[in-house]
């Protein structure tokens, strides 16, 4: 080795390369920050831009659907209500894309009040009502009628719940039950765990993590059989995170899940 | 006497569908599409009820309802419409006088009652 080559790899030669290699790594942290801002822009502007266009047409279907433009028959009221229903579900989907987007871009300000979090619970089952009693599920709340009041955003709690009470629907089959309930833990019971259970086809151990991870499928080939936009999960654990919880998923394949989040019952006030 | 509702909404298709619906129950429609053009609608005559988006080309639909109170001429009612639920803008439209704060679409039966509930 020549005493030129044995200078070049001196200390002093190797923390410069270091240097400039960590500037490197700097800079495409920035450039990857910067494409991903650009990506949460993107879908937050195109979904805004396709919930304006559905909005007239599902007006102009209720209209129809109404009779207020003349009586339709049987057959044209059950298509123009298929035209309402294909459009609300359209809008559901891109409302939880805008939702994501903001959840995961801090652009959610928590709207923090004490409120009854059982009672909020049976209102989410009544809400889903409807859809379980059409694959003849149950919905039950087990416990927490003792339960002090909790104090956080409560349309966030709700959509978190929603999605929870939502996914266990949609992969329960016919004649499952789905429970909530409700427990306390950590140094003076000061966290608040709520339990969303099923004993529908279950989760992996090995897609654990995946189902929290955004537009994530178990099964995301094209003919899967639950469709969805693979957010729902996603959104959920960035809500409760907002609010300085935890949410994970505990399950056992052909048996069941049960997805937990905790809750501070007695956070920093506002 | 119809009443008169004022529709402030920058996209055509969704003014033409409230134009639509507005008129077959009954009552007189004026639209507008931008923050100016509902300045001038809205002092030209009085507007019983005006349905307000918040987005427009030339700023925050609330600005509407600043200009139209400098010159006396709010519409008795204003119920504003807006694309995403948030309870920041929620609270910000409830503060400049609106009445309802509602999330488009809104389904026409309850968008219908709501506006009768404000007219009466």
């Amino acid at each position: 080795m020549s005493m030129a080559d044995r200078l070049d790899s001196s200390p002093t030669k190797r923390v410069k390369t270091l240097e400039a290699q960590a500037r490197e790594a700097q800079q495409t942290i920035e450039e990857l920050r910067a494409r991903d801002a650009l990506k949460t822009q993107f879908l937050s502007n195109v979904s805004h831009d396709l919930r304006t266009p559905l909005a007239a047409i599902i007006t102009h279907a209720e209209i129809l659907r109404e009779g207020m433009l003349g009586e339709l028959n049987q057959k044209q009221r059950d298509s123009v209500t298929g035209i309402v229903s294909g459009g609300q579900q359209l809008i559901d989907m891109i409302d939880e894309i805008l939702t994501y987007v903001r959840s995961a871009s801090d652009q959610v300000n928590l709207v923090r009040t004490d409120f009854d979090i059982t009672e909020l619970v049976d209102q989410v089952r009544t809400l889903n009502q409807a859809l379980a009693a059409k694959k003849h599920l149950t919905i039950e709340r087990l416990n927490g009628d003792d339960l002090p009041q909790v104090y956080a955003d409560r349309d966030k709690i709700k959509h978190v719940l929603g999605n929870l009470i939502g996914n266990a629907i949609k992969f329960t089959p016919d004649g499952g039950r789905i429970w909530i309930s409700f427990s306390r833990r950590g140094r003076n019971g000061d966290e608040l765990v709520v339990e969303v259970g099923d004993n529908g086809r279950g989760i992996a151990r090995a897609h654990y993590e995946l189902v929290f991870r955004e537009f994530a499928q178990v099964d995301a080939s094209p003919s899967r059989p639950h469709h969805g936009t693979g957010l729902g999960l996603a959104i959920a654990r960035n809500l409760v995170e907002l609010h300085s919880g935890r949410i994970w998923v505990e399950s056992e394949l052909g048996k069941g899940s049960r997805f937990f989040f905790t809750l501070p019952l007695n956070p920093p006030r506002d | 006497m119809p009443a008169r509702i004022l529709i402030v909404e920058d996209s055509p298709l969704v003014t033409d569908a409230l134009r639509v619906l507005f008129t077959a129950a009954g009552y007189e429609v004026d639209a507008a599409a931008s923050v100016a053009e509902a300045v001038e609608r809205g002092a030209s005559g009085p507007v019983d009820l005006m349905l307000l988006d918040l987005t427009l080309p030339d700023g925050n639909g609330l600005e509407v309802l600043d200009a139209l109170r400098s010159r006396s001429s709010l519409p008795r009612s204003t119920l504003a419409m807006t694309g995403h639920n948030d309870s920041g803008s929620r609270r910000r439209c409830l503060e400049a006088g609106c009445a309802e704060v509602l999330l488009k679409p809104v389904p026409i039966a309850e968008l219908l009652r709501l506006i009768e509930l404000h007219l009466a």
